[in-house]
């Protein structure tokens, strides 16, 4: 623990002095360690350490936050004063008896990474850069990352709870570039979990690094992507990008509750065709956005947002849910100690449906498939999104036809959902970290091979293709 | 805060620090960053969230046998400052040799710069508060069909940066910056759409509430009743925001290091066309109310005012200490930091494209269709390397020079070298947004898809 419980009730005391009516501290110790290599030179390794808390007092629906690095329990008395003091009102008596809520799961770190020497990590990310660059002649640079972090965090509220957690995540990730003399093009391949050096016993980092490699290598020979709307069939390994922006932020409680999103006040309507079921789940052992508590102290859980189409859920934190008086679905996050949480993602994918995967693609006669997504963004406010094809390739005639480069997918998110009509049975996960209001958090994202009969590819026409 | 006192004590740290690494054998940086941050969030007139914070850090780079070692902390306690020390060391026999790395020295003295407005430091946050509630009550005021404050914020920062290195550099400096911001919804009938103002700088009294409300305001309702366009080929316009955008992607490009490494688009191209003779591109450590500004960078190199580009020919890359021994040059001051966090990787400062001759009115009078596009989804998918980019667009279609409909829902693609080639004017109206800006640019005929 980062501090005795006798100190985190007094700084709780204090910070409630004033009159506010709910208080929470959350300290956070975190130990990383980061490794690249660029050039065929292990360049950077870099250990750090950061440590700090975070003070936050809610009275009705307004906040005060503070934080500092000096975790001295004094110094966190004195700032929790000067939060408690931005909101003023009537103290009355504070009483806290803390309570250590259950985990919904357990995770098991099978090998901490602090338990790894440095140069295994660095044997492992030459290896991946040997593999990349034996790949073609035409990989002119690659750049291979890996990066360790153990997060410690200690969290207590004024309600009573009491949460002691440590978060392992290990994550992987190699940049080929690819240059024929005339164009230059990149692959990217990442991979990572909420797991310690185990990751590499399900990941084989030179296979990745080969992926990377070839994707590269594939893409220089590619054709710029077609322009205007077309059927598009998105391979389960495509990744969960669309969903994550179509629907994901949309359903988070701060903006529906802020009417900032498309599905404000559609709880119980049919807001996706019947195939569509959409899950946010932290509790998936192993995956990037998987975690225990939340950083508000809540276990994380399994959540249904959408169910044969009809929305059932949002995900809450603890002041949206307070807002409506029910109970938080564990998605509250927060980057570090600096920030305080919001309702955030964790893992969040469509459920399986029946279709066969090669019956989607065999009976789609022209359009564009997807065989991986790269970033996206959303406005929730009307819906509308876009994300990058990372590997694409035209559909012709029900076959894989030439790949394509260079396209991004323009949409609405709830009219694509509406209108998806085949859902395959695979599930193919991708990972990332997820930005909103400036916090930046890790998730993953699924989905099975779906097909959209209609979206609008942003390529370009012809007739500039010949310029 | 007492900066004198606090200058004297963290340059005494980063001295400990050096001194203790340097008898290791290396060469040793230690770079130290404080600060003290305030945010305000007001919406519906009631300060939603009100955040005060204070925080530290120290980075240590060390070079030893050519290898380059970094550890950070928080912890400032005599046993963390000695383990960092220890990592530092540690993590340099990791890494490969390589001659060029190596550390600036000493140099005879850094521009004076005003970057400490006391208005910043003195303004009580009543008063702070008042801003932000004037700025959205600008915004509701500007139409009825203004009705939801997405957000409406103002925060400052005043934060102090102390180096020591082992060649004999010993300096340090403070500044603040402050800067207001709101994101409006406005709605009619079913729809919504979002429009944002902002401003940052380094003077408190140059946030223009007024001018911040009524620009959200103004560009959340005019996109109100937006449709899609079928996909053709027409002139499109990027306002300052979006060109700005745009710009951003181009950055990486100019980084030396990327250019080494034969990452960027810009290699083996100075001395020839990049882009239209209309464009100038600039990059300037020492812009007056330049929120990037400062007297040195992240490795106590003195900062410059860098022409990159002049009427559309590359003149230069911007560097750091390692990519100028690489390359036989000069440093321009380039070396920046993310935070204590990160060693000084070559980045930009205030980077913008220099203003034109013309006003926006009259580069968009000569169009007789076309797109004004105000917004830009997915501008980070754009890839920087090879320069493609395709990203989903918002704005104003314009037909016979005059903006008419908003439009919504479309894309534009291309590569961002014909880009560059194909513009064909650029506005007077330079406009930052944070440290990158860009006035109001035009380009002859790009792909829209709908």
């Amino acid at each position: 623990m980062l501090l005795p419980e006798a100190d985190l009730k007094a700084i709780l005391a204090a910070a409630l002095a004033q009159g506010g009516d709910f208080a929470e501290i959350f300290l956070e110790r975190r130990r990383t360690t980061i490794i690249s290599c660029e050039e065929n030179k292990i360049e950077r390794v870099t250990s750090g350490l950061e440590q700090g808390a975070g003070i936050r007092v809610i009275k009705g629906e307004n906040t005060a936050y503070g934080y500092s690095n000096d975790l001295n329990r004094e110094s966190l008395i004195q700032t929790a004063n000067l939060v408690g003091k931005a909101l003023p009102g009537q103290p009355g008596p504070v009483e806290i008896t803390f309570q250590r809520p259950r985990a919904q799961v357990e995770f098991t770190i099978k090998k901490s990474p602090d338990q790894v020497p440095v140069d295994e990590k660095v044997a492992l990310v030459q290896r991946a850069n040997e593999a990349a660059r034996a790949v073609d002649q035409r990989i002119t640079q690659v750049t291979v990352g890996y990066g360790d972090v153990i997060q410690e965090v200690t969290i207590a509220n004024s309600a009573g709870v009491l949460v002691e957690d440590q978060r392992v995540r290990c994550r992987f990730v190699v940049n080929a570039v690819a240059t024929d003399g005339q164009a230059i093009q990149t692959g990217y391949e990442s991979v990572g979990g909420h797991q310690g050096w185990e990751l590499f016993e399900s990941v084989n980092p030179e296979e990745q690094a080969r992926l990377a490699a070839q994707r590269a290598v594939r893409m220089l020979e590619a054709r710029p992507a077609p322009a205007g709307k077309m059927p598009v069939v998105m391979a389960g390994e495509a990744g969960g990008t669309m969903i994550h922006e179509a629907c994901g932020h949309g359903l988070e409680a701060d903006l529906v509750q802020k009417q900032l999103s498309v599905y404000a006040g559609k709880k119980g309507q049919q807001v996706a065709s019947e195939l569509i079921t959409v899950i946010d789940d932290a509790t998936i052992p192993g995956k990037y956005g998987s975690y225990r508590f939340d950083d508000e102290g809540i276990p994380g859980e399994k959540t249904v947002l959408i169910e044969k189409g009809v929305l059932k859920e949002y995900m809450y934190d603890y002041l949206t849910a307070r807002k409506e008086g029910r109970r938080s679905t564990g998605n509250g996050r927060r980057e570090s100690y600096q920030d305080r949480p919001i309702p955030r993602m964790t893992n969040t994918f469509i459920a399986p449906g029946q279709d066969d995967p090669a019956a989607i693609l065999r009976e789609t006669k022209q359009g564009l498939l997807v065989k991986r997504m790269g970033g996206g963004q959303v406005n929730t406010t009307n819906g509308d999104f876009v994300f990058d094809v990372a590997e694409g390739y035209l559909i012709q005639d029900g076959k894989v036809g030439p790949a394509v480069r260079g396209a991004t997918l323009t949409g609405n998110g709830p009219e694509v959902l509406k209108i998806i009509d085949r859902v395959g049975s695979d599930l193919g996960f991708s990972l990332g970290i997820c930005g909103k209001d400036g916090q930046g958090v890790p998730v993953g994202d699924a989905q099975p091979t779906i097909r959209i009969p209609e979206m609008v590819v942003g390529g370009i026409l012809d007739e500039e293709a010949k310029d | 805060m007492d900066y004198q006192a606090l200058e004297k004590k963290y340059l005494d740290v980063a001295a400990r620090v050096v001194e203790k690494a340097a008898r290791a054998g290396a060469l040793v940086e230690a770079y130290l960053n404080a600060g003290e941050t305030l945010s305000i969030e007001v919406r519906n007139q009631e300060v939603e969230a009100l955040t005060t914070a204070r925080d530290q850090g120290l980075g240590l780079r060390v070079i030893r046998d050519q290898r380059v070692g970094f550890a950070f902390t928080t912890d400032f306690s005599p046993a963390a400052l000695d383990l960092c020390v220890e990592q530092a060391l540690a993590n340099a026999r990791m890494a490969t040799p390589d001659a060029h790395n190596c550390l600036p020295a000493r140099y005879p003295g850094y521009p004076s710069l005003d970057l400490f407005d006391p208005g910043i430091i003195d303004t009580p946050v009543g008063q702070k508060i008042e801003l932000v509630r004037e700025i959205e009550r600008q915004a509701r005021g500007y139409d009825p069909r203004v009705k939801i404050t997405e957000s409406c914020s103002y925060n400052d920062s005043r934060y102090l940066v102390a180096l020591a290195n082992s060649q004999g550099i010993t300096a340090a400096y403070h500044a603040a910056y402050c800067g207001a911001s709101t994101f409006m919804v406005a709605v009619e009938n079913e729809e919504s759409q979002t429009g944002f103002g902002l401003a940052y700088g380094l003077q408190y009294k140059n946030i223009d509430p007024v001018k911040i409300g009524r620009e959200g305001a103004a560009r959340a309702v005019r996109m109100l009743g937006a449709r899609r366009v079928n996909t053709q080929r027409a002139a499109v316009v990027l306002d300052p925001y979006v060109a700005t955008n745009f710009l951003g992607v181009i950055a990486p490009a100019l980084a030396a290091d990327a250019v080494q490494k034969g990452k960027s688009l810009f290699r083996g191209r100075v001395g020839q066309q990049v882009a239209a003779p209309v464009v100038n591109i600039i990059d300037d450590g020492r812009r007056p109310d330049g929120i990037a500004s400062s007297p040195f960078d992240g490795e106590g190199v003195p900062t410059e005012h860098t022409t990159l580009v002049e009427k559309g020919i590359l003149k230069c890359y911007l560097h750091n200490t390692y990519t100028a021994a690489r390359d036989g040059v000069k440093s321009t001051g380039n070396g920046a930091r993310g935070s204590f966090k990160t060693t000084p990787e070559v980045g930009t400062t205030n980077f913008y494209i220099a203003a034109g001759p013309h006003t926006p009115e009259e580069i968009i009078k000569e169009i007789p269709k076309g797109l004004y596009v105000t917004e830009v989804m997915g501008m980070h998918t754009a890839n920087p390397i090879s320069g493609d980019f395709s990203v989903g667009a918002s704005g104003l279609w314009i037909e016979k020079g005059e903006l008419t409909n908003p439009v919504r829902g479309v894309a534009i693609a291309g590569n961002i070298i014909n880009l560059l080639g194909s513009i064909d004017a650029v506005g007077s109206d330079l406009t930052f947004f944070g440290a990158t800006g860009a006035p109001t640019v035009r380009i002859a005929s790009m792909t829209i898809s709908g």
